[in-house]
Order: structure tokens, then C-alpha cells, then sequence
């Protein structure tokens, strides 16, 4: 930071004029974003494999398959694009991407591609026309519950992901490792704290966007409010099965080591919700 | 020559707030750390941030917006990218009281009257779905172009 350089005139550098390092040099870029963030916890070391910048955002927007994104986006090993971070901060625009989209498929192809695009834009615009309805509950819980039933704060085995679960655990992990993982292990991190745990969304909420590099407040906030049934019209959840399905090798799908996750989906409706009427 | 404030929710150069502001406008972006601290932000998102502004090649202040935009304004226009971060607006707007401020839209998505219906997703599909299908270009043939808008409404908003 110039506040202690030289190289500047004192009106500039007494605003904080920062002296430049070559953008190749991540350990010199490290070594600065540390200055800048003198709250930080020291125990916070970790850097995302994912670079920022135009040219990172373009060497994935280049390859982009929308057809095949169609049909494997639920898939963790699926086509999925890794553009989120980029598209949250601008660097890239949500518009430019569509138009990139349907510069290599017809419309029905990017179809599905472009309506997880509008996802964000929806969310957009709700945050737009209530931005203090951010942190609130929009709507009751749907899951026999209510809000003093959760807890307000996320325990420390899900914050360090040593929940026990195999699956959620390395869910987890990348989650911290990198600030990037497939929605869907979004989706059953969130189902996970929410209704398995009965934490409070906002603690999830607030722990995501400290991690995700894609995380604002619109999407990841009524993200989790759309898991918790606060903005939906009943929870999300899922079983070992559906983990199963939808995740490669690489993740521990093993009853013996998920356990809580294991049932039908009937079986888990009941044990998660006992106070709702059973499914039919 | 006025001044645009690159902020975090438009890290770019590509935006229509630089043919706007005009050719001899100077870009900044400013490193905002009780921002990060409020949110949270742990190291691997500052890092990433940090590294989309670096990658501008444009001057970089670690400070608060406010203070570093109005010690360099010196009586010039502020442009910047509209945002729907109130944080970001609360800012805009403070500075609106003394200087001109103007503020752009990028090209979105979707044209959606605001008035739309937003309980659920599909109902907003629905609708957007007309105008998310459809390539910029085409678009622009009907012309829809981006504009400066209305400060005060995209203040309020």
C-alpha cells in the first residue's frame, strides 16, 4: 500500500494509492491482500486455484457447450462453464454469455443454459425491489418447524467439515479449499444445515458467502431461503441415492459412512419433518 | 475528464460506463477492506477480487469509496456501473449530494417489466424467457440500447 510508499505524491498516497505488481506474481499479489486486510483471521491461508481476470474468464467462456450443459448440469463431473465468479463480479457480462451461448446453439439448445443465467437475474431483481428483505425469513418455513426452532449459529463441525458424513465432509472441503463447487453440493450442503442439522439459512448463508468467489447477497441468500421453504413452497431436500446419482467416483456415496443420509425419500420426509403430515 | 469508479459488482472495462464517461475518463478501483471485513470475506475471495482488478491495469485505492472518490473528483463527474448492492448505492448516493453523478446500466439479460410478478422463478421465466432467448444483436435491431438512467431512480430502487 502507498500509505508507507514514497513513490507518490502525499495527497495520493494518503488515500491508500496502491503501488502495482505484476499480475503473474501471485505470491506478491498474496503478499498484498494481506496488508490490505489487517482483520483477517491469521489462521486464514487458503487460495483458490481459480485466477481472476478477463483472460481466466474468457479461456471458460470459449468452450462453452450449452447443448451438453442441458443434459449434465446436474452431474458434479458435468458440463457446467465455472463463469459464476466472473459473472458475479462483472468481469464478465450474464448478457455476453448468452450471446456466446447462442453464437454455437439454437435457442433450444441454450435453453436450459440460459434459464440458469436468468436464475441470477431473478434473484436480482428481487433484491432490487426488497434489498432489506435480504436477511429475512420472506415467507414461513414449510417443515412444521418455526424460525426459534433452528439454531442461529453454525456449529463448528460443519464449518470445518467434520460433520461425520463422508459425502457433505468433501462437499465441504472444496468448499474451502477452493470457493468454488457444483451447485448441487450447494444444494445438499444447504438441505444438509438446514434440515438435517435445523440450523438457521443465515448462518449458511453468511458462511457461503464468506467462501463462495461467486457469492452476493441475491443469489446466495434466497438460494438458501429456497432450500430452508422460506422462498419456496416446501423444503429441499435429498437422499444417498440421489448423491449417488448425480456424483462421480471421487465422492464416498457409502451407506456405512453417510448414514444420515440413507433412505427413501418417504422414510427421510418422515424423519426430518415429523411434524408435517406424511408424504403421499 | 471525469472519473469512474470501478466497484465490485462491474470489474471491468468492458462496460457501456466507459463510452459513457469518455475516452479521456480515468477508471479507478477502490480496494474497500471494512466492506470485505463486514461480509466476511475470507482470504480466497479478497484474493480473487483483487486479482480481477489488478488484471485492469488501472489505478487501485485501498480505502474507503467515499473518501477516495471525493478527493479525486475535484469537481468532475463520477460515473459507475449500476448496482443493486445498497452498500454501493449508499455510497452513490452520498456522493450525489455534492458532485454529478451518473450511473449505467449494462446490458441485462432480460427485459422484465419491474412490476413483474417475483414469488416464484417460473412466473419470471415465463416472461423473460422472451427476451433472455434472443441475442444481443438482435435486440439491438429493436433498440434496446443501454442508456444512462435516471440517478435518482436507480438510487431509490
Amino acid at each position: 500500500m502507498s500509505n508507507s510508499l514514497g513513490n507518490y505524491a502525499n495527497h495520493i498516497s494518503t488515500l491508500g494509492h496502491v503501488d502495482r505488481v505484476d499480475f503473474g506474481d501471485r505470491t506478491a499479489i498474496l503478499v498484498q491482500v494481506k496488508q490490505f486486510s489487517p482483520g483477517l483471521d491469521t489462521q486464514d491461508t487458503v487460495i483458490s486455484p481459480v485466477r481472476g481476470g478477463k483472460c481466466e474468464a474468457q479461456s471458460r467462456l470459449e468452450p462453452l457447450k450449452p447443448e451438453a450443459y442441458g443434459s449434465t448440469r446436474n452431474h458434479l463431473d458435468g458440463a457446467v462453464t465455472g463463469l459464476s465468479p466472473f459473472i458475479r463480479h462483472g468481469v464478465v457480462n450474464s448478457s455476453d454469455v448468452r450471446d456466446r451461448a447462442l453464437d454455437v446453439s439454437t435457442p433450444k439448445q441454450a435453453e436450459k443454459f440460459i434459464q440458469q443465467l436468468a436464475w441470477r437475474a431473478y434473484w436480482q431483481q428481487f433484491y432490487r425491489k426488497w434489498p432489506d428483505l435480504i436477511w429475512q425469513d420472506i415467507e414461513p418455513y414449510k417443515t412444521g418447524f418455526e424460525p426459534y426452532d433452528y439454531a442461529d449459529d453454525l456449529p463448528e463441525d460443519i464449518a470445518m467439515g467434520e460433520t461425520g458424513v463422508a459425502c457433505i465432509d468433501q462437499f465441504i472441503a472444496e468448499l474451502l479449499e477452493t470457493g468454488h463447487i457444483h451447485n448441487h453440493a450447494r444444494l445438499y450442503i444447504a438441505a444438509y444445515v438446514c434440515h438435517w442439522r435445523r440450523v438457521k439459512w443465515q448462518a449458511g448463508a453468511r458462511w457461503f458467502l464468506a467462501h463462495l468467489l461467486d457469492g452476493d447477497l441475491a443469489s446466495n441468500n434466497l438460494s438458501w431461503q429456497w432450500v430452508a421453504s422460506t422462498f419456496s413452497h416446501k423444503p429441499y431436500f435429498f437422499n444417498l441415492e440421489n448423491v449417488e446419482k448425480f456424483t462421480g467416483e471421487t465422492i464416498d456415496t457409502r451407506m456405512k459412512t453417510n448414514g444420515p443420509l440413507a433412505g427413501t425419500y418417504d422414510a427421510l420426509y418422515a424423519r426430518l419433518f415429523p411434524n408435517l403430515e406424511p408424504r403421499s | 475528464m471525469s472519473l469512474i469508479w470501478i466497484h465490485e459488482d462491474a470489474i471491468t472495462l468492458d462496460h457501456p460506463v466507459m463510452d459513457a464517461a469518455g475516452s479521456h475518463a480515468e477508471p479507478i478501483f477502490i480496494w474497500d477492506t471494512d466492506r470485505h471485513d463486514t461480509l466476511g470475506y475470507s482470504l480466497k475471495r479478497r484474493m480473487f477480487i483483487y486479482e480481477c482488478a489488478l488484471d485492469l491495469n488501472i489505478p487501485i485505492y485501498a480505502n474507503n469509496p467515499y473518501t477516495v472518490l471525493t478527493a479525486l473528483s475535484k469537481g468532475r463527474a463520477i460515473y459507475a456501473a449500476n448496482s443493486p448492492d445498497p452498500h454501493i448505492k449508499d455510497i452513490l448516493s452520498d456522493l450525489n449530494e455534492s458532485y454529478d453523478v451518473v450511473i449505467i446500466e449494462a446490458p441485462s439479460l432480460t427485459q422484465v417489466p419491474d412490476d413483474t410478478e417475483t414469488g416464484r422463478f417460473f412466473r419470471f421465466w415465463n416472461k423473460a424467457k422472451k427476451t433472455a432467448l434472443v441475442h444481443s444483436r438482435e435486440q439491438a435491431v429493436h433498440g434496446r440500447d443501454p442508456q444512462e438512467t435516471d440517478v435518482k431512480d436507480k438510487l431509490s430502487s
